[in-house]
């Protein structure tokens, strides 16, 4: 009782209600738009490769090379190089718009990877079996590809989603928002160790809850399981 | 009609080059089922995937009722595949997707209007006796299941021709069975043309009206399977068709005569009548009959007498009695 009063007097119930607010829009928001841009590119990874549905050599090798290049930069020397762009394109190289820039640019190519990874599980049969009956390559990655990897793929949005939320918690240098930046910006210079941990068991806690709700969902989308869970699951519907 | 015509397939790789196929030379008439039998490893695969271009030969033709598949534009080539179904040994079935959605599938491809989908899947489920099963999902399946819905998947588009790659393989031999009426009921209700490719001669033997054994990316032997079976002539085709005969004839030492009992033979007891009549006692090797075609051919294997005279009189005799045999040494 003690500690929480001591809390919340130093910053505020709603202090710590925002911070959380933050982060997970922070998180959320930059994951959506990282796989809008990385899981096309994950798949134009899966399907170009020597082995894939239809290998495009030089396009393999150029993506493949942009995204290794991206993920081997720092996150923090990242932003620091985004700077500029990130004035250019969305107006202001501060606050939570341009850290979810950042966020984008550097979570898209881990994105890409997790989307190759999981569409390459995909049994290599069952693509030829789609071919074999005259499907093109475009049917073979949305009527495929896609809903073939689902499960894989939910499992793969989970990890990127906890990753991006670690990344986020660097907000606080370019004075974005989150629990990141409260612990960083507000409670270290004046050592209020206290509220770091508050922050610490807050972020722990969501990511518990993005773990648990995410597996979930993957495992309810799988249809590959045992005859008995089927039944459970269909009688359940009616 | 599918033809195959000087097809070769190489692969080329840092290591060297690999020949799957080389100079294939195939006819496959409508209405035939048509088996490739050959060990693994002897390029039958490769060769049932060139049919439909899954794999694109080096070199060669493959005609498909006259247009050359290795010739034609990438759109024409899509339309063409939609009249080849294709079965496999692992059934690639889509995880995903209910056993109707997956029967679906080729249909959704061409964008068939649903209400006809579902009719054309309902239908087809019937026909392999699967309509229960309808909004199960795969892994609810058993093996023989599974490729019954594969089949049912593989006729969605109404194909005039399926290719089956090791069809039964991982299926027990009661499910074989089962599946191989299927495709027999397939070729003689539907007309449906099937190319099947095997490693097991049972398969053959039960199913199909011509074969072609293949051994290291050739074409060792063609032609209707009971001329084929009944007197095999190159030494894999004789391996795969008669192994145990094969295996006696070389375990053991004089010369001996193999012979072959196409079902024409008349019912006279031929080994007693030789010994009552010529006075010589033949060692009856091996024998065997294998039903093809709902007729009965017999291989049997008899030791010839050790004087030269008497085993010209033995040959005499059972070429008198319109009894066909090969020396084997």
């Amino acid at each position: 009782m003690n500690l929480c009063s001591r809390l919340f007097g130093q910053l505020g119930f709603g202090g710590f209600a925002v911070g959380v607010w933050e982060t997970l829009y922070l998180t959320f928001l930059s994951t959506a738009f990282a796989y809008l841009i990385g899981l096309p590119l994950g798949i134009l990874l899966c399907v170009t490769d020597a082995g894939g549905v239809k290998p495009i050599p030089w396009l393999n090798k150029a993506v493949g090379f942009v995204v290794n290049i991206l993920r081997s930069i720092p996150f923090i020397i990242l932003m620091v190089a985004l700077i500029p762009a990130s004035r250019a394109i969305i107006g202001t190289s501060i606050g939570n718009a341009a850290m979810i820039f950042m966020l984008v640019i550097a979570a898209a190519p881990y994105v890409a990877r997790m989307v190759e990874s999981s569409v390459k599980e995909v049994d290599n049969g069952v693509v030829e079996a789609a071919r074999s009956m005259g499907a093109t390559t475009m049917q073979i990655v949305l009527k495929v590809l896609i809903p073939e990897a689902k499960p894989s793929l939910i499992v793969g949005a989970v990890i990127s989603t906890v990753t991006v939320l670690g990344y986020s918690a660097m907000a606080g240098t370019i004075a974005a928002g989150g629990l990141g930046a409260i612990a960083v910006t507000q409670a270290r210079p004046s050592n209020a160790q206290d509220v770091i941990w508050l922050c610490v068991a807050l972020i722990v806690v969501i990511v518990q809850g993005i773990q648990e709700a995410g597996m979930l969902l993957a495992k309810k989308t799988d249809r590959r399981i045992t005859a008995r869970k089927h039944k459970k699951r269909r009688s359940d519907a009616v | 009609m599918i033809e195959l015509i000087h097809l070769s397939k190489q692969y080329t790789s840092k290591a060297g080059t690999l020949t799957a196929l080389s100079d294939i030379d195939l006819r496959i008439e409508d209405g035939a089922v048509f088996g490739i039998i050959g060990l693994s490893g002897a390029g039958k695969s490769t060769l049932v995937r060139c049919i439909n271009l899954l794999e694109r030969p080096t070199a060669g033709k493959v005609l498909v009722d006259g247009e050359d598949l290795t010739k034609v534009k990438k759109k024409r080539l899509l339309e063409i595949r939609r009249g080849i179904g294709m079965i496999f040994q692992n059934f690639n079935l889509l995880d995903q997707r209910t056993v109707e959605a997956n029967v679906k599938f080729p249909l959704e491809l061409v964008h068939t209007p649903k209400e006809e989908a579902a009719a054309r899947a309902a239908e087809l489920l019937r026909l392999v006796g699967l309509e229960e099963k309808a909004h199960a999902y795969p892994s609810e399946l058993s093996g023989g299941q599974k490729q019954r819905v594969a089949i049912a998947r593989a006729l969605a588009l109404s194909p005039k021709y399926l290719l089956c790659d090791e069809a039964t393989s991982a299926l027990d031999p009661n499910t074989t069975a089962s599946i191989l009426a299927l495709l027999k009921e397939i070729n003689q209700t539907l007309g449906v043309t099937i190319v099947v490719i095997t490693h097991e001669m049972r398969v053959v033997e039960s199913i199909c009206t011509d074969v072609a054994v293949i051994s290291e990316s050739r074409i060792v032997e063609q032609g209707k399977v009971s001329e084929v079976f009944s007197d095999p002539k190159s030494e894999i085709a004789r391996e795969l068709i008669i192994p145990e005969l094969i295996r006696t004839v070389r375990s053991s030492g004089g010369s001996k005569l193999r012979l072959i009992f196409d079902g024409t033979t008349s019912d006279m007891p031929i080994i007693s009548a030789l010994a009552l009549t010529l006075g010589v006692a033949v060692n009856i090797l091996y024998a065997d009959t294998k039903n093809i075609d709902g007729k009965a051919y017999g291989h049997m294997v008899i030791t010839l007498p050790q004087e030269p005279e008497k085993a010209e009189a033995v040959k005499k005799f059972l070429t008198e009695n319109h009894v066909s045999f090969r020396e084997e040494i």
